[in-house]
């Protein structure tokens, strides 16, 4: 098992500060990271080697939190605890900001662009998700504001294909919404989590979901649409989500982030222990209880807390991750023979 | 928990995280007397605290006082949990009062005075089934009935609201090439935007903030000036209840803006929503619809007594219909029959245009809702702002569907507010100009429409809140 995620490279990105998040662009040439230092930086490889080939320093006056990709590559988007997000457009060797977003009162924790490249989500510690719209002129509008949580948002996911969007918060809730009218509203609140959930990520399908929290758990949802086989009550038209699987005993500390790899299916998780982990699905599983198992445990990934994992999207396996140590290091995730 | 306040509310702040290093930063003004000396601090058994002097003498000292609007005012550490405390604490208050009122000597009691928002009579006659003037008078019955003694309809005070919002915006308009903040003119009666644009754009936005105080507003200074005079009495013998559709007005009402110094009285004393005076019916076992309809009230002989007046232009006071209607009329001679509301992105965001020639002369828009609010700001900041007048409200869909107002568990929120509109509507409509009574208290009121009086009575100002800067970075 050990030798299933090896270490490729390792660089400083974030000197003497804590790097948060990292975001692969959507073709997997890019890797986007930022930090406490209130910077961005933008890693490409030149023959073997992680290179820094931008740094975005002039658009935040506090720790840059999280940065998302739009789906066509030309947008990057950074959310700031100086409760701005800035919208960043890809030049031919450089970024420019174009739109900074004002309005949440306090720290923006995570910004997730739409599938469609039309709507980006917003959270915030002012326990609000925003809803944006673009329209042609790089104009952003506000579509909506969302104040189904109690507490501090943490995470902001959109469904792979669908314009569904899911949030974790402080509250120890998941909420999911969709548009309704012209408006967006909560259709969903997913109990069980007894502390932050951390992060969320959706499966390859979007018919499940994966939660992480500071109860040390992973909580994997399924969506149940009305008239299912399984007869899972839902209520009027909206799908029941329901907890299927919860992977407890394997993490020490708080799980900061979950990462589920849109092309071979396998889960990896940032860990306060300074762990990373990657479960696979139990071949034969019952999909209703699925099981999952420990196919890689890197003990002391980082020096420090490691904050996030991020699997390419275009390369199986590579996997990128960063840490309060400031640093991003790069892993080739091999699948064990058996699986 | 969720906040009862508006969304625009909620956004500044009331939440439950309280940082550690955080504490009360507001400065509690000390009276420092002459002289110096080491005195004793000797706590009685009740908690207050004096101090005794070298020469024996005791001194009871004053409690530091930190006010709901102090919190409010900071972006510190009130919380959800206290929001609901402040929100529940007027019905009693109002009971409080009305009990002191049956102990005290004849000579020592307060005049108490209820104003009731056309908003929250239509929520209450809807729960009751009751049309908007059965309401109006069963609600004057049950007042009495608990001991107040007047009971109004701010109807009245919104004409003088209107009529002030319309004649600003007229000679803002005229002054539009002199000032950059002439326009646009944005409402002013929803104290949620209000608080929302003080604490978070200040100094930027306040400017285009029309002057003009809202209906509530404007009915603390009918009460506490124009009705003291008439019953011979001092400000501070009256105590002025409103009852309104959201719970923001509760931060209205408190502002030093609207305080008497002179009397140590507020304009208005407290604030119920549309849910309390409910719980005060039932506490009080009382179905409205078995209640004897009682005579309403007039603020003046010519305010009419048998039925309560309206407005045009919908549930949230209609300052958009009346100032795009006198504007045209004032600035470009052109009656307006019939105002046509054009919606944009959403239902909460509309636009209305007055054309001549294929010429736009004015274009007015509704931003009901914090979304619309945040699109309309960022609008304003980047230059781009189209509008002449924007008519700004917190809660989406507007008054009628303010925070405090009646829920109804067996009525979808959209049903719900189309009945809310459709009751609001049934009440006769009057122009504010032509208004009864109205024109009569400009003139022995208020001493002429342009006048000093008319300035400080009607009119009120907005104050940027300064951001603490909070140094704390934990990770979160």
């Amino acid at each position: 098992m050990k030798d299933s995620l090896v270490l490729q490279s390792r660089v400083p990105a974030h000197p003497d500060s804590r790097c948060w998040f990292l975001a692969w662009n959507p073709s997997g040439t890019l890797l986007a990271s930022c930090g406490g230092d209130r910077k961005i930086r933008i890693w490409g490889t030149e023959g073997d080697s992680w290179i820094c080939k931008s740094v975005l320093s002039e658009g935040h006056q506090r720790t840059v939190r999280k940065v998302a990709w739009s789906p066509c590559g030309n947008y990057l988007a950074s959310a700031s605890f100086d409760a701005t997000t800035c919208i960043w457009k890809k030049n031919q060797d450089d970024f420019e900001c174009v739109t900074t977003l004002e309005g949440h009162e306090n720290e923006v924790k995570s910004v997730a662009w739409a599938p469609s490249g039309n709507l980006l989500a917003t959270c915030s510690r002012d326990k609000s998700v925003w809803v944006w719209e673009v329209d042609e002129e790089d104009e952003y509008e506000c579509v909506s504001v969302l104040s189904s949580h109690t507490q501090d948002v943490k995470h902001v996911v959109w469904h792979p294909s669908q314009e569904l969007l899911a949030s974790a918060s402080y509250d120890d809730t998941v909420k999911l919404y969709q548009e309704e009218g012209d408006d967006w509203v909560c259709c969903a609140t997913l109990e069980g989590h007894e502390s932050t959930v951390w992060s969320i990520a959706f499966d390859p399908s979007g018919q499940r979901l994966a939660s992480c929290s500071d109860d040390r758990t992973v909580r994997i949802w399924r969506q149940y649409l009305p008239g299912n086989e399984q007869g899972v009550a839902c209520s009027g038209s909206d799908p029941s989500w329901k907890c299927i699987c919860t992977l407890s005993g394997f993490h020490t500390r708080t799980i900061y982030d979950v990462a589920w790899c849109q092309l071979t299916g396998a889960l990896a998780t940032a860990c306060g222990d300074d762990a990373i982990r990657v479960f696979e699905e139990d071949p034969g599983s019952d999909p209703q209880q699925p099981t999952f198992s420990l196919t890689a445990h890197l003990r002391q990934a980082h020096s420090q807390d490691v904050n996030c994992v991020a699997w390419n999207p275009k390369e199986p396996g590579l996997l990128a991750s960063c840490s309060d140590d400031g640093e991003v290091a790069f892993w080739e995730y091999h699948q064990p023979a058996g699986l | 928990m969720a906040s009862p306040f508006s969304g625009a509310l909620q956004l500044t702040d009331l939440d439950d995280f309280i940082g550690p290093s955080q504490n009360c930063i507001k400065p509690v003004k000390v009276a420092k007397k002459p002289g110096s000396g080491i005195a004793k601090i000797h706590i009685e058994d009740d908690g207050s605290y004096f101090q005794v002097n070298q020469d024996g003498r005791t001194q009871k000292l004053e409690k530091a006082k930190v006010s709901l609007n102090d919190c409010l005012a900071c972006s510190g550490c009130v919380t959800s949990a206290e929001t609901v405390l402040i929100t529940q604490q007027s019905h009693e208050e109002l009971r409080k009062v009305l009990d002191a009122n049956k102990e005290a000597a004849p000579g020592q009691q307060r005049l108490v005075v209820v104003s009731i928002s056309p908003q929250s009579r239509a929520s209450l006659a809807a729960r009751f089934r009751l049309d908007p003037t059965d309401t109006a008078r069963k609600l004057t019955s049950f007042f009495k009935k608990i001991g107040v003694h007047f009971v109004f309809d701010t109807a009245f005070a919104r004409n003088f609201s209107l009529l002030e919002s319309q004649k600003e915006f007229v000679q803002r308009f005229r002054e539009q090439a002199n000032s950059r903040e002439a326009l646009p003119v944005l409402a002013s009666a929803c104290p949620g935007w209000i608080c929302y644009a003080e604490k978070t754009h200040g100094n930027f936005i306040l400017p285009y903030i029309s002057t003009a105080r809202s209906p509530q507003q404007v009915m603390g200074s009918l009460v506490k000036d124009f009705f003291a005079q008439q019953q011979l009495l001092t400000p501070d013998k009256i105590y002025h209840v409103t009852v309104m559709p959201c719970y923001d007005k509760k931060l209205e009402a408190s502002r030093p803006d609207f305080f008497n110094q002179e009397y140590q009285t507020r304009d208005v004393d407290c604030v119920l929503t549309t849910g309390e005076v409910f719980r005060l019916l039932e506490e009080e076992g009382v179905s409205l619809t078995e209640l004897e309809p009682a005579p309403l009230d007039g603020l003046t002989s010519s305010v009419s007594a048998e039925e309560p007046s309206s407005h045009r232009g919908g549930g949230s006071g209609g300052y958009l219909e009346h100032v795009f209607r006198h504007a045209a009329q004032e600035l470009f001679g052109i009656h307006v029959a019939e105002v046509t509301y054009q919606p944009l992105r959403n239902k909460d965001f509309q636009e209305v245009t007055l054309e001549r020639e294929g010429q736009v002369l004015l274009r007015f828009a509704v931003a009901y809702g914090f979304r619309n609010i945040q699109n309309l700001v960022q609008k304003l900041k980047r230059g781009r702002c189209p509008y002449h007048y924007v008519e700004v409200m917190a809660c989406p869909s507007g008054c009628l569907n303010g925070g405090g107002q009646l829920k109804a568990p067996d009525t979808e929120g959209s049903e719900l507010l189309q009945q809310l509109e459709r009751l609001y509507s049934m009440v006769r409509t009057e122009a504010p100009e032509d208004a009864p009574g109205v024109q009569e208290l400009y003139q022995h009121w208020l001493q002429g429409e342009d006048s000093e009086r008319a300035s400080r009575l009607l009119h009120t100002q907005y104050h940027a809140v300064e951001k603490p800067s909070s140094g704390l970075s934990i990770r979160w």
